[in-house]
């Protein structure tokens, strides 16, 4: 299994955030986690999820980075803060 | 101006000439603003008919197709072709009227989630949610839809968005970007395992004739002089007939293509996108070949193999940077054109039965260069792709990523629309004219000339054929005995029409279709087992191709 997270920017537009995650489905790429945040401008989607697939993490950036309204996909290091949260949360439960 | 009026007015403005469609509740308005506009509708029988009529249309004449269908049923019948314009990145907009705003989200009468519902299948969309955005998203679409790799874009349009009035200006702003040139170190890469390769193949596929690239691409097979096998739309990108045409490769290609890719040494795809149709088992696909992969999507490189040298970007300017002669490949090409001969189609088959092959090879022979072959889905596209001679590959529509049936019959009328002069074929046969039969009222509304060549095996053959072969002869539905006659009923809808049974009235009864000047529907029985060979069994190798003779010999054992 490879396991590897996201950093993208979307066009705040109908259905961007669904258009994401139904490549990442169709692509199957299995969801783990995922944030979504406005931009501060306000027209921007800033979306970090992190995904695990047999396939390579390519085959789902490239068809990601063909979306219309995504101007921006990296492959990055997922969140030390959200990770923090995460566990944080867990905990507490 | 009303919303609806300027939307007419911007399709007019982007050079629409045709809209094929069906009105409804919904999308009124706009068929109130046609009524004062140049552009020609062409009110189909059912709304598929009209996304696979745009379909055809955007495929012969490489234009920008446009269909149109209200809300609710209009708009969900249209998925079908919106996906069959997917699969083979064919450029389109599809416009649907949706219900108002207001009402939008409370299942309201004939509303359906089309934005929703089609976001798998198109290249993008966009829901009009105010009249200040029209403008823009009628210029988006159609610069997206023809752009870089091409196919469908949705637009849904809310009723009271169409009743709007308002001041509307086009929107001028041209943002249609040049398609990037491949990069120096990529064309320095792939020259170098060009002039390395002894036994180099060149595998043809869609992109060529999408992306005009056929002079390009023709300069560099002249040139490099290397074999070239063809994918089902990459059929023509060198005339079918040229010395270095190898044939289609895959389930249904030649021994002589498929053979060359199991053994080049290099693999040069050139707009195409390793299909399971084309490469069979994929783990054992030219499995001594190094890949050269040009394509203007560079999600499709190294998607299903790994490319050795990745050549991303326009495809005429990759084509033109790669255009040398080599020096070392005549043993190589003069191999795989023997190969071509000794694997000649045999068309004296035995029998008095009509024999699809056979048929197709005359019909080709005399239909003329300039004729345009609009094919459904199953044996006979098979046979067409197989015996049919293409120059170009706009001359052959065929399903193939989708592999719609019934696409046929609406993508002839489609291609007539864009050519009314040329000689427009539709070879169908008799599971998939009855997907979209109600569409022989179209050909007589319009008068559209249109030959139909209709083969009948009493079955859905394709079906038929893995059963046989691959499922013990075990038959599940698959049988089609109680047929309706299909030349009364094409006679019913203002068709004339007449039946071919015997082999010795092939020759006159092509005569007959192609002088006729209005529309003409050939009802050709064939025999029921006849089979489409050779055929690569599914999860098999290219390598282990089955002919006909070796499962005849097989059987008798």
């Amino acid at each position: 299994m490879n396991k590897f997270t996201l950093q993208l920017r979307v066009k705040q537009s109908e259905g961007a955030l669904v258009r994401i995650l139904g490549v990442t489905r169709r692509r199957r790429f299995d969801l783990l986690h995922l944030t979504a945040d406005t931009s501060e401008d306000g027209h921007f989607l800033d979306v970090q999820m992190t995904v695990q697939a047999d396939r390579a993490e390519n085959t789902l950036v490239r068809q990601i980075e063909k979306l219309e309204d995504v101007s921006q996909v990296e492959v990055v290091e997922p969140d030390e803060a959200a990770a923090e949260r995460r566990a944080a949360r867990s905990t507490a439960r | 101006m009303k919303g609806a009026e300027f939307l007419v007015k911007a399709l007019e403005h982007e050079g629409v000439e045709i809209i094929f469609g069906y009105p409804g509740g919904a999308i009124m308005p706009v068929y109130d603003a046609l009524l004062d506009s140049k552009i020609r509708h062409i009110l189909v029988r059912h709304e598929q008919a009209a996304a696979l009529a745009a379909d055809g249309y955007a495929r012969a004449a490489g234009k920008v197709g446009v269909c149109m269908a209200t809300s609710g049923p209009g708009a969900t019948n249209l998925v079908t072709g919106i996906a069959n314009a997917y699969m083979d990145s064919v450029p389109m907009v599809a416009i649907t009227g949706q219900v108002a705003t207001s009402l939008m989200g409370t299942d309201a009468f004939q509303e359906v989630d089309i934005f929703g519902i089609t976001l798998p299948v198109v290249k993008h969309s966009f829901l009009a949610k105010t009249a200040a955005e029209l403008p823009r998203i009628v210029h988006e679409a159609f610069r997206i839809a023809r752009s870089g790799r091409p196919g469908p874009v949705l637009i849904d349009l809310p009723k009271d968005i169409a009743n709007t009035v308002a001041e509307y200006e086009f929107h001028e702003d041209d943002t249609s970007e040049e398609i990037a040139e491949p990069s120096k170190e990529s064309i320095t890469r792939a020259l170098t395992l060009m002039r390395d390769s002894r036994n180099p193949v060149v595998y043809a596929g869609g992109g060529i004739g999408m992306g005009n690239a056929l002079d390009e691409f023709r300069a560099f097979i002249e040139t490099t002089r290397i074999p070239v096998v063809a994918t089902l739309k990459g059929l023509g990108a060198l005339p079918t007939t040229h010395e270095f045409a190898l044939g289609m490769m895959g389930m249904h290609g030649t021994k002589t293509a498929n053979h060359a890719v199991q053994t080049c040494d290099l693999l040069i795809c050139v707009g195409a996108r390793f299909d399971d149709r084309a490469t069979g088992r994929l783990n054992a696909f030219a499995p001594n070949a190094k890949v050269i992969h040009l394509d203007v999507d560079r999600a499709e490189v190294g998607k299903l193999r790994r490319a050795d040298v990745p050549v991303i970007g326009n495809l005429r300017h990759a084509l033109k940077a790669l255009t040398w002669e080599l020096g070392n490949i005549e043993p190589w090409r003069r191999e795989c054109t023997a190969s071509k001969e000794t694997h000649a189609w045999d068309y004296a088959a035995p029998g008095a039965e009509v024999y699809a092959p056979g048929f197709l090879k005359s019909l080709s022979d005399r239909a003329g260069d300039d004729s345009i072959v609009a094919c459904d889905v199953g044996q006979h596209q098979m046979w067409v792709a197989q015996h049919f001679h293409f120059n170009r590959p706009s001359q052959h529509l065929s399903s193939g990523g989708l592999g719609t049936m019934g696409f046929g019959l609406p993508a002839a009328i489609g291609a007539q629309l864009a050519f009314p002069h040329a000689t427009v074929i539709n070879v169908s046969g008799d599971g998939s004219i009855m997907m979209n039969l109600q569409e022989l009222a179209t050909l007589r509304r319009y008068d559209l000339p249109v030959k139909i060549v209709l083969f009948d095996n009493r079955a859905l053959g394709m079906v038929r054929q893995w059963q046989e072969l691959f499922h013990d002869k075990r038959y599940s539905e698959v049988d089609l005995s109680d047929n309706p006659d299909f030349c009364r009923v094409a006679e019913s809808m203002g068709i004339p029409a007449f039946r071919v049974e015997d082999r010795a009235d092939v020759s006159s009864a092509i005569d007959r279709l192609l002088a006729e000047p209005g529309p003409m529907l050939a009802h050709v029985l064939i025999h029921q087992e006849a089979n489409v060979w050779p055929i690569v069994g599914p999860g098999r190798s290219n390598s282990e191709m089955l002919h006909q003779h070796e499962v005849a010999r097989e059987v008798a054992r």
